[in-house]
């Protein structure tokens, strides 16, 4: 699975503790998510669509391989 | 949130120097000081009670963590238990054909192992998901 997570904090600006700290977790989840090693559940991937102010498919996308 | 983590973790490594405390005494004062069966068995489970405190206190410390962290918990913790369970079988089955010297091996020696365990398996796992 592959995401646009470091897109989506590059237009706001964002760093990871930013983002981390608007979602709740900690920077180091959010590198793991960000660099595909964990793949978030429905409700961290929900939290963060909304905070980027769009939606989990835009963010989120399923490669061949999945 | 950190705030609370941080105190969480506080009150994990003091209830962990607790257990640490409460083992160490017991097994000091029944190794040396040979005391009668009634307070050797009291003192064999007084560890019990710290221990209990200090899985209670890590319980609640990974139920306020978010869920990579739990994932990282939960990898180690299964890491810990495989290899507690290989070397209670390997040390099973060489019992069988050689006699273990229960001074190096009683079951009292296989608490840091399994210590040890825990913290390679945490080691393992925060590299996957760093």
């Amino acid at each position: 699975m592959k995401n646009t997570i470091k897109v989506e904090r590059a237009k706001k600006n964002w760093t990871q503790e930013d983002l981390a700290d608007k979602i709740g977790v900690s920077r180091q989840s959010v590198n793991s998510i960000e660099t595909g090693k964990f793949i978030p559940s429905t409700v961290l991937a929900l939290k963060m669509a909304k905070v980027f102010g769009t939606t989990v498919e835009l963010i989120f996308q399923l490669e061949k391989t999945d | 949130m950190n705030k609370t983590k941080k105190t969480s973790g506080n009150k994990v490594l003091l209830f962990a120097i607790l257990w640490g405390l409460t083992y160490g005494i017991s097994l000091f004062v029944l190794k040396k000081l040979s005391p009668d069966t009634a307070t050797g068995v009291i003192l064999s489970f007084l560890p019990v009670l710290t221990f209990g405190l200090f899985i209670y206190h890590i319980i609640k410390g990974v139920a306020s963590m978010d869920e990579v962290q739990i994932r990282i918990q939960m990898e180690a913790a299964v890491i810990a238990f495989s290899l507690g369970l290989l070397l209670l079988m390997t040390l099973g089955l060489l019992d069988l054909v050689v006699s273990l010297n229960r001074e190096d091996w009683g079951y009292r020696h296989l608490v840091p192992y399994f210590t040890i365990f825990y913290f390679i398996g945490l080691f393992i796992s925060k590299r996957k998901y760093s």
